[in-house]
């Protein structure tokens, strides 16, 4: 059965090429303009997260193998994801964990789609200093549609076991890529956010094999011998 | 390995050519510095012989740089591109591949690429060459560049690209093209074998003769086969009438690799039958117009083939009594001495000389490559150029003596002044008359120096001479040229006269001598081709010494009185469960390897308490520990290859180097998964957190995974899964595909003999329903591992969302449409051999497996030929002969999807091949080899995991249009580009939505730790296996 799909979907998916393409050095500075503006404790874990993704899946690996192939180890962003939460509670105390996945999941290549009050400021700070698309902010309703798609990414979610387990119930029964959930359940310790391999839930990883001998031999393994002398 | 000074003893060849013949293959990765050490006594010179060769070779040298009309254009082209700097690379990277261009667009955007990247501006004044300059762009261009103004303008390379901005294109291009003539020119001889007798004479006139070496690609195809042969013959018939009374007559080099599409061991029958009729009816035509025939040389491991098929050829009744039946063999062989004392005998049997050429080798740089790509553990090669000229030495010595030189006539090729300089004084030495011998070198090269002794001395020289269409042959050239790049390195040096003439005439035995060791050090062995973990071992089976006593461990568990009886293991004991279920052979269904007991849901019940039970202890044990028990889990391993290997065989259909990958696959995980354990969870990891404060973490277990894994790669995703649940500190229940449980079985019990305790690994064995389900439906299980169909993981990832529990970790591998994209300044060759293999082998049953090739329209029909001939040679048969290409799929289910399939692309699309089937098919669940052209990837919904291969046509302005299609499949795991330009090479790369890009390459295969492989979207949720996040996803961490 063909669904509607929201159109902040389409949007978030037309802008993820391009926010993808300008590598994770050019997504931090933009990441970094509006940063000031953010409040003490958010400010420190939005900064926190976009090093730690520089540190982490910042540069290619280039990976040891055989002579005369080339291989290397980057990372992407894994497509569109949902920044919420489902806890009734005010959000603003919350504000250093959400910070948390929208940052973790932008500087890390995806687009976001944020839902509720929150997502709403966050959306207002970022927006004008990111490309058009990059972040955008949907309300309860769409966001339930949104959780609903099979074109997301994953959802990155403050709430409570149970609350995560039914979630994870319903993006299961969804059709299409498995969905990640990306859930965040002790807002006081904040273990799975402001953990530094938080990031490796946002990003798919990505191996490039090149022959580098396709044309021909390299040739320079005999001059090695001679460097020793 | 045997006394190699014995060689010099008269009655060394007089021994039964077997006994001589059984010298050879042993040699074939023999210890480099123990073999070295019995050569060097060959090829070390007495004080005075030194001395000779050295003054001889000082002589030599300045003599020829005295004379400035004889360094030749690709002497002055080596010295001013060489071969070290980039943009000599660049140029000849332009050489490999703009003729074959068919296409305007794609031709000046790959100049552009080419050009951008170089610093040409600076080779511009360098030489005065008139070819040099040529090929120096600029000055064909416009002659802009050298007049620009470096510090106006910025850096040279910008100034290129801007130049070529603005100039327009089709003159690049068609200067480009001048070019690359005027390069071809140089390097071949002539077009044809006319023109190449024609251009020859000016050469002939100074004294020299002539070898036209016909050479070129190797054909993949039966109608390519036979287009080199008819060239061959023509080659003959011309040559053949040649009047030129002057000098030795010409004679023709082959290239046996041109002459059949399956010069492999693999195909020795073939080899000896159809390629040894090729090749005997073309000598018995060079026989009567008495036009000498030599072998070419080529990959190590086709030297024993050849050598077969020389005796064969030799010994038959229309060429014996020739005595210009000769062959190339190469120095830098460890097999080359050896080689030589059989051929010596052989000759001395017969009665007939054989002429052989000496090379030092030609394939130096993918002999190393291939070794470590496949683990050989040694190489055939030597690693030092020093010890290939100790072992040139070597073998000349042995040729030169008297009782070798009435067998064999040598002739010595070689571009070095020191090696020919001790050539001649070792001939004189020996007494050898100038007749009894020749040296040979190669057309364009070399100039210099033999222009000099030919003068000087009465020795006959031949110029070894390529002959063809510059378009065919300079791909093949260019490459040849560059894998020897360090050993042509002497040409350039000889010609540089700043380069003392003192450091040009040294011995190579004495230099190697002065070396701390006589191998190589800093090319390590394959087995140590990483740094912090043993890399897995691949016997090679194309040599007869690694593969035959292989095959005979493997043999000992092929018969069908070997059945492997199999149970569940749970708690390290065997559960009978009386819901026996017999396993057959995929290629004989009447055949069986064996029976095994299935689990029910009371014994998955049992295994998950008894596991949960087991894991706060296993947990506990310290990280190094259970890194332990992995490492001896891969040793393990590899000292139960062979029955391991015939596992594969009999269960699961897979060829021989197909289960060798397979066990290599699982030591490589066993022993990845450890070092990462060690080096990432052994001890608790400190970083600062969000608020600048000092934290601990301890990554630990989660608890009972489980792990269900395909019937494809039964043991290496099996196991890779198992360990790397095992090593972070889960205990583990692991579910096999149901067809291939009996290899799960005898996985586990290694893992147990290796130390993994009973209670924290068991085995299940049995279908979804009766294991699958209530193992992913109990509320124990902490993670999961999951490859197979996208369909199955959504499947299980509901079961598991459905127990009411938090969420856990789901880690899927999943299925693919993986495309390779194809442009025009790819090398049709290359490309279809790596397509069938991508596509075709392993049946099609690997994930990473080619399904849709997109050809740029331009070049389509010409590959689309190819791929037609190429699968007509593909062997589809029993999976445990060498022969074999193609074995069966996993079992008639899949069988009757595939051939539901076919039926249906019969209709959509059009049928560009199929591959014979055995008579005896029927017999077992084969699939033959089928490719279709199809008008789109949105013909194919969903992946159909076969041995069937689709192929679309694009136009090159809408490569961006479809990397978008193959990217909205969904799917996103492995991708093959086939392009030299790096531009769009980079293009698709950054586009492209798969988790796997190989670039002028095939697509499967991907080693641990050097390929980490998984896909992304519909293909897989990450991370990696064989990747350095993957453990992560199987673990907890806990602030301390």
């Amino acid at each position: 059965m063909t669904q509607v799909q929201p159109a902040q979907i389409q949007t978030a998916l037309q802008s993820l090429d391009h926010w993808e393409q300008i590598g994770i050095e050019e997504r931090a500075a933009l990441l970094r303009t509006s940063i000031q503006s953010l409040k003490d404790r958010p400010q420190h874990m939005a900064e926190w997260q976009i090093s730690n993704a520089l540190t982490h899946v910042g540069e290619a690996v280039i990976l040891p193998g055989p002579t005369g192939e080339k291989n290397e180890l980057s990372t992407q962003g894994r497509g569109v994801f949902l920044c919420t939460s489902h806890l009734k509670d005010d959000d603003s105390e919350h504000e250093t964990a959400l910070i948390a996945q929208v940052y973790a999941a932008l500087i890390a290549g995806n687009t976001v789609i944020s839902a509720g009050d929150f997502g709403e400021q966050i959306t207002m700070l970022l927006a004008p200093t990111l490309p058009e698309g990059v972040i955008q902010s949907v309300d309860e309703i769409t966001e339930d549609l949104i959780i609903d798609s099979p074109l997301i990414a994953g959802v990155a979610v403050l709430t409570s076991t149970d609350k995560a387990t039914s979630l994870y119930h319903r993006l299961a029964k969804k059709d299409g890529l498995l969905c990640q959930l990306v859930e965040e359940t002790d807002l006081v310790n904040l273990p799975t956010i402001a953990n530094p391999n938080y990031i490796l839930r946002f990003i798919t990883e990505r191996t490039v094999s090149i022959n580098t001998t396709a044309i021909g031999g390299n040739a320079t393994l005999l001059e090695l011998g001679i460097m020793e002398e | 390995m045997f006394n190699a000074i014995e060689v010099l003893q008269p009655t060394f060849i007089e021994k039964p050519l077997n006994e001589l013949w059984q010298l050879i293959s042993p040699l074939y990765k023999a210890d480099e510095a123990a073999w070295l050490k019995e050569l060097l006594p060959l090829a070390k010179p007495t004080e005075s012989e030194l001395k000779n060769s050295t003054d001889a070779a000082t002589k030599l040298i300045e003599k020829v740089r005295k004379d400035d009309d004889s360094m030749s254009m690709i002497d002055a082209l080596l010295l001013e591109y060489s071969l070290d700097t980039k943009e000599g690379i660049l140029l000849m990277c332009l050489a490999e591949a703009l003729m074959r261009v068919p296409d305007k667009e794609t031709a000046d955007a790959f100049i552009k690429d080419r050009l951008s990247v170089a610093d040409w501006a600076s080779h511009a004044k360098g030489s005065d060459s008139f070819f040099v300059n040529a090929s120096t762009w600029g000055l064909l261009l416009t002659g802009k560049i050298v007049t620009m103004d470096e510090a106006k303008d910025g850096k040279p390379a910008n100034l290129v690209n801007r130049l070529v901005n603005r100039v327009s294109e089709p003159v690049i291009r068609k200067a480009m093209n001048h070019a690359m003539k005027i390069m071809g020119h140089q390097f071949v001889l002539g077009r044809d074998i006319k023109e190449a007798l024609s251009r020859g004479k000016n050469y002939r006139e100074k004294g020299y003769a002539y070898s036209f070496d016909m050479l070129g690609e190797a054909a993949l195809t039966k109608s390519d086969a036979i287009k080199y042969l008819r060239s061959y013959e023509k080659a003959v018939e011309v040559v053949g009438k040649d009047s030129y009374k002057k000098g030795p007559r010409p004679t023709i080099s082959i290239k046996l690799s041109a002459l059949h599409p399956r010069y492999e061991v693999g195909n020795e029958e073939r080899v000896m039958s159809e390629l040894f009729e090729s090749v005997k009816s073309l000598l018995i035509k060079a026989r009567k117009v008495n036009v000498g025939i030599t072998i070419d040389a080529e990959e190590a491991d086709r030297l024993e083939l050849s050598l077969h098929l020389f005796e064969k050829l030799y010994r038959d009744d229309a060429i014996k009594g020739w005595g210009l039946f000769g062959l190339v063999i190469q120095a830098y062989s460890k097999r080359a001495l050896p080689v030589l004392t059989w051929l010596t005998a052989l000759a001395k049997e017969q009665g007939d000389q054989i002429p052989v050429r000496l090379v030092k080798g030609a394939y130096w740089d993918s002999e190393i490559k291939l070794c470590q790509q496949r683990g050989v553990n040694g190489y055939p090669v030597y690693t030092r150029k020093e010890a290939t000229d100790v072992s040139y030495l070597a073998c000349a010595h042995f040729l030169l003596q008297e009782h070798t030189r009435k067998h064999i006539f040598p002739q010595f090729a070689s571009h070095n002044a020191h090696t020919i300089a001790t050539v001649t004084s070792l001939s004189q030495h020996l007494g050898a008359s100038t007749t009894e011998f020749e040296f040979q070198r190669l057309h364009g090269m070399g100039d210099a120096l033999y222009d000099t002794l030919i003068k000087t001395s009465g020795t006959d020289v031949r110029i070894y001479a390529p002959v063809g269409n510059h378009k065919d042959l300079l791909p093949y050239l260019v490459r040849r040229l560059l894998e020897n790049g360090a050993n042509s390195s002497f040409v350039h040096r000889l010609i540089d006269a700043t380069y003392p003439v003192s450091e040009l005439v040294g011995h190579p035995v004495p230099l190697l001598e002065s070396r701390k060791s006589l191998s190589n050090p800093y090319i390590d062995l394959p087995i140590r081709l990483f740094e912090d973990r043993k890399n897995s071992y691949g016997p090679n089976i194309e040599i007869d010494s690694e593969w035959t006593p292989f095959k005979a461990q493997i043999d000992t568990f092929m018969g069908q009185d070997t059945q492997w009886r199999a149970y569940p293991l749970v708690g390290g004991k065997k559960v009978e469960t009386n819901n026996t279920h017999t396993i057959t052979s995929p290629y004989k269904l009447t055949e069986t390897a064996g029976q095994i007991d299935w689990a029910d849901a009371k014994t998955v019940t049992q295994a998950i308490d008894l596991a949960e039970a087991a894991f706060p202890t296993w947990s506990q044990r310290p990280a190094n520990e259970r890194a332990d028990c992995l490492d001896r889990m891969a040793d393990l391993m590899e000292e139960n290859y062979a029955e391991l290997m015939a596992l594969c065989h009999r269960e699961a259909g897979k060829t021989i180097q197909d289960s060798i990958d397979e066990v290599r696959e699982g030591v490589d995980f066993c022993r990845y998964y450890a070092q990462q354990v060690r080096s990432h969870f052994a001890k608790p990891v400190k970083f600062k957190n969000f608020l600048g404060n000092e934290q601990t973490l301890l990554r630990q277990g989660r608890g009972v995974f489980a792990c269900i894994s395909p019937w494809n790669f039964p043991l290496a995703i099996f196991i890779g899964q198992v360990s790397a649940a095992l090593a972070v500190g889960n205990t583990v229940i692991a579910k096999p595909a149901e067809q291939t449980s009996l290899i799960a079985v005898r996985a586990i019990e290694l893992l147990l003999e290796a130390g993994v305790p009973g209670d924290v690994i068991h085995l299940l064995p049995g279908d979804g329903a009766t294991v699958g389900a209530p193992l992913t439906s109990d509320k124990r299980i902490a993670g999961l591992a999951f490859t197979g169909s996208t369909g199955t993981a959504q499947l299980i990832n509901r079961t598991l969302s459905n127990r009411g529990v938090a969420p856990i970790p789901v880690i899927a591998e999943t299925g693919g449409q993986n495309a390779m994209i194809v442009d025009s300044t790819s090398l049709p060759e290359q490309v279809v051999r790596d397509a069938v293999r991508s596509a075709f082998a392993s049946a099609g049953q690997r994930c990473s497996a080619l399904r849709v090739m997109f050809i740029q329209e331009d070049i389509a029909d010409r590959v689309i030929l190819m791929i037609k001939g190429a699968m007509k040679e593909q062997s589809v048969g029993l999976p445990y002969l060498h022969s074999t290409d193609v074995g069966p799929v996993i079992d008639q289910k899949a069988q009757s999807m595939l051939l539901d399939h076919i039926k249906n692309m019969t209709v959509k699309g059009t049928l560009i091949a199929q591959s014979a089937l055995p008579e005896w098919a029927d017999k077992g669940t084969f699939v033959a080899p089928t490719a279709f052209e199809i008008s789109s990837i949105d013909l194919l919904t969903e992946e159909k995991f076969g041995p069937i291969m689709h192929v679309v046509r694009y136009k090159a302005k809408d490569l961006d249009q479809i990397v978008d299609t193959i990217n909205n499949s969904g799917f996103g795991l492995t991708m093959g580009v086939h392009s030299r330009n790096e531009t769009t090479c980079a293009r698709i790369a950054s586009r492209a939505r798969v988790g796997n890009l190989y670039i002028n390459r095939d697509q499967v295969g991907a080693v641990v730790g050097v390929q980490p492989f998984g896909g992304q979207g519909l293909s897989g949720t990450g991370p990696k296996a064989g990747g350095p996040h993957y453990l992560h996803r199987f673990a907890i961490e806990k602030a301390l």
